[in-house]
């Protein structure tokens, strides 16, 4: 079972990174459940989406722990800081999130979103950088799928190889 | 049967369509207007009828003409727009006409929180209109259930000429799930009784079976009120026995037929339960969670939320000593719970509204550790 | 001998005659005036059509005396119920009779989006003043200064012209005319029933309460029915007189006539696009 989530401020795409990651566990077969929590739709905010996904059908998508969760901004642990502290791989982008959680990856995502010139697909760097560190097979296949189905598909696409590429480099 | 990755909402405009659905009305309030983007999508594919109403009040009434006229008919609305479907309500239970009304529960009072999941509005389906009314309310615990159940909504409605009401919430409808559609053979579907010549069109003996319906512009002269009428559709707005005649009737049609709506899940083992959770909706799959590896708890699922089989309730809890109601709300189920259990028996609520935080299991199982 | 028998009783329920409607009450003369439309088109049989009415008294006039299928609905909801059964049945044709109370104050958002929506109705709006069914109170057609229970001092609003309104909107037919102008409200009727087939066609007829407007004025329904032979005017020669003398007349006619498609034929064009 995977217990996956994305934590942000309205406007980061944080739902999105939740649907790319769900749809494509969708299309490998799993059962899934993807939840969200959001302020109204419009900017700022915190947002939170998450995703469950296994071989059997999901009994409860109401997860209090997480296997890995990617913080994306600093607005986002104010409320669900509980929640992050209980998630077993915390994620928190170095640049966006200054407060420091024990045991936390400060991944540099967002410097280097920026430096690529991705930075408006941070939120598919995040998909990337979780996919990286769960490795199923023929995943990336998949998410390519379903980014081709959508707008911005060459900056989408980099975003996810760099999101790939920079978390093995910084785990190891 | 088709794989989706479904909404709760998406889930329940599928399972209308399958119901053989072919008119909606709505207009547009979160978190239930995924509901009616579908229906605007799907109803002229599949040849039916889908109208933006100008508020509620049109949409509620708007179904209710149809359905007179002939088509399956639903209307989706989230809290605001529920309290103002309440007359229209009313009114398709007094001149019994099969509706679907999906509510799809936000944090209220008022605007409240309109992204924020609750279930405060369950007193609401069963009491939200003046005088003696009543109808039925199902609650999906899932997207999967939504699907499967607003099928059964339909045909409910369709068997007793009652509106329904379909009770979801905000984590349901938002939430996306794997969900399994079924193709047209596999929905056994039920269609209101049509009329025969000389049968009354608002009275029968056994009051458990709803008189047939025919479609306006058949030739019957139908006539169809809101005020107290008899069999014939008469208006008596004055006389004592066709009133309570009438109320009579169409109480007795829907708590009468308590064996054929009545659906809930139990899991463990009445004889041996000492704890109990009684819960409806997507507070049970937290419920479900929690009560994993306990056998001394047993869980009650209420998918029927009215009429509500309190005899049942009364024997599957007849030998606990806790009962632990979890609601995302101040608690309103717990009054039902608290009906039918002695006075010496505990019983606590698990309440938690507001902010979209849902009811976790470690929350619930605290409460059981009382 | 031959018996002659009332051209209105052969659409009428006559199992429930008399009315209930007050002697000299004026929905006397638009049931006539409506039946005898249906009977000079060779109409004799209402089963295709649906009446819709809401709360009031003549809302009372499809149900229950007149002989086709009729939905009482709740106070100020005719329409939208009416816009339910046209939609999910075209075939039907379906007239919606009102008074003002119920059409344009509690159902007037209703009425505003049907007739923006150009929907395929016929509606009828009896205007008699007042909230006759309840004893005569103010409605948003009351004259200024008209005395009523809910305006015992004399009411302090202007009144909403409701036809003129309606001109105003996308609606393919709209007409006023007074009880006493009996030919020209028939030929309306024969107009929306017979010609224009579609969209929204709305008929305003001024019929004052006997009960709780004639009365009060101390005059009898006969009386009354004579003054309005000079109180209602063609709405051209109404729009030259002076502001003062205005608002002593009531302007008449037919403001709107248009054959545009309705609501449905649009929708209809739809669902073909989609097919292609």
């Amino acid at each position: 079972m995977f217990k996956i989530a994305y934590l942000g401020r309205g406007g980061q795409g944080i739902v999105f990174a939740a649907t790319l990651t769900a749809e494509a566990l969708y299309e490998k077969g799993y059962y899934v459940a993807q939840l969200q929590n959001y302020g109204a739709s419009v900017r700022g905010g915190s947002v939170l989406g998450y995703v469950v996904a296994d071989h059997e059908p999901i009994k409860n998508p109401f997860i209090e722990e997480f296997d890995i969760i990617v913080v994306l901004h600093e607005e986002g642990l104010k409320r669900w800081k509980r929640l992050v502290e209980k998630s077993k791989k915390i994620i928190l982008d170095k640049k966006l999130v200054k407060t420091n959680i024990p045991g936390a990856i400060k991944a540099p995502l967002s410097t280097i979103a920026e430096k690529e010139g991705v930075y408006q697909a941070l939120n598919i760097v995040a998909v990337g950088a979780v996919f990286s560190i769960l490795d199923i097979e023929g995943i990336d296949k998949v998410i390519d799928k379903l980014l081709q189905k959508r707008k911005n598909y060459e900056v989408n696409k980099k975003a996810y190889m760099i999101g790939k590429r920079s978390f093995q480099h910084h785990n190891h | 049967m088709k794989r989706m990755f479904l909404s709760g909402n998406e889930a329940v405009a599928y399972g209308a369509i399958d119901a053989g659905c072919r008119f909606y009305a709505g207009y547009p309030i979160t978190p239930s207007s995924e509901i009616m983007h579908m229906m605007a999508k799907l109803l002229p594919e599949a040849g039916g009828v889908f109208i933006q109403a100008e508020d509620e009040l049109a949409a509620i009434n708007m179904i209710i003409g149809a359905s007179w006229a002939g088509l399956k008919s639903m209307a989706a609305t989230s809290g605001p727009g529920f309290s103002l479907m309440q007359e229209g309500i009313g009114y398709a239970v007094m001149t019994e006409t099969p509706l679907v009304i999906v509510d799809v529960m936000r944090a209220g009072p008022a605007t409240g929180q309109a992204t924020k999941a609750a279930q405060g509005d369950l007193m609401q389906t069963r009491w939200g209109r003046h005088g003696d009314q009543y109808l039925v309310v199902l609650a999906p615990e899932s997207p999967q259930e939504a699907y499967d159940l607003i099928i059964e909504a339909f045909n409910i409605s369709e068997s007793l000429r009652t509106p329904v009401v379909f009770l979801m919430d905000e984590f349901i409808g938002h939430g996306r799930e794997v969900v399994f559609r079924k193709e047209p053979g596999e929905i056994k579907l039920v269609e209101r009784r049509r009329s025969s010549d000389h049968e009354p069109l608002f009275g029968s003996d056994d009051p458990r079976i709803p008189p047939p319906m025919p479609r306006l512009g058949e030739g019957y002269y139908v006539l169809v009120t809101g005020s107290t009428h008899n069999e014939y559709g008469y208006r008596d707005v004055h006389s004592f026995e066709t009133h309570y005649k009438l109320v009579r009737r169409l109480k007795e049609k829907i708590w009468g037929n308590i064996d054929k709506v009545f659906k809930y899940e139990v899991i463990g083992d009445p004889g041996r339960a000492e704890k109990a959770i009684v819960c409806f909706g997507s507070t049970c799959r937290s419920a479900k969670e929690a009560v994993m590896g306990l056998d001394n708890v047993l869980l009650i699922r209420l998918i029927t939320l009215w009429p509500l089989n309190y005899d049942l309730l009364r024997e599957l809890l007849s030998n606990v000593r806790l009962v632990v109601v979890p609601e995302l709300s101040l608690g309103q189920l717990i009054y039902d719970v608290q009906q039918v259990i002695d006075s010496g028996i505990k019983v606590v609520g698990v309440n938690k509204v507001g902010g979209g935080v849902p009811i976790y299991p470690s929350e619930i199982k605290k409460a059981l550790e009382v | 001998m031959i018996k002659h028998e009332h051209l209105s009783l052969k659409y009428m329920r006559r199992e429930v005659l008399p009315t209930a409607f007050c002697p000299g009450c004026y929905n006397g003369i638009v049931m006539n005036a409506l039946f005898q439309a249906f009977e000079e088109l060779g109409i004799y049989d209402l089963r295709k059509y649906v009446f819709v009415s809401g709360i009031g008294c003549s809302s009372w006039i499809p149900s229950p005396y007149i002989k086709a299928d009729s939905l009482h609905t709740l106070h100020g909801r005719a329409i939208p119920v009416a816009t339910g059964v046209k939609l999910a049945n075209p075939e039907l044709e379906v007239i919606v009779i009102g008074g003002d109370g119920d059409l344009a104050s509690i159902g007037g958002n209703h009425l505003l989006h049907a007739a923006r929506r150009n929907m395929d109705l016929v509606v009828i709006m009896i205007n008699n003043l007042v909230y006759g069914m309840t004893r005569g109170q103010a409605a948003p057609t009351t004259p200024k200064g008209m005395v009523t229970p809910t305006t015992p001092y004399g009411n302090p609003e202007e009144p909403m012209d409701v036809a003129r309104l309606i001109a105003n909107t996308n609606a393919n037919y709209v007409a006023r005319w007074c009880v006493s102008q009996y030919l020209f409200l028939k030929n309306s009727f024969k107009k929306v029933l017979g010609e224009i087939k579609r969209g929204f066609r709305f008929i305003e007829v001024y019929a004052p309460c006997t009960t709780f407007v004639i009365r009060r004025e101390n005059k009898t329904p006969g009386q009354k029915l004579k003054e309005l032979m000079n109180t209602c005017i063609g709405y051209e020669k109404w729009e030259k007189l002076p502001a003062e003398e205005r608002t002593k007349h009531i302007p008449t006619g037919v403001f709107r006539e248009e054959d545009k498609p309705g609501f449905l034929d649009n929708y209809k064009q739809l669902i073909a696009r989609l097919k292609r």
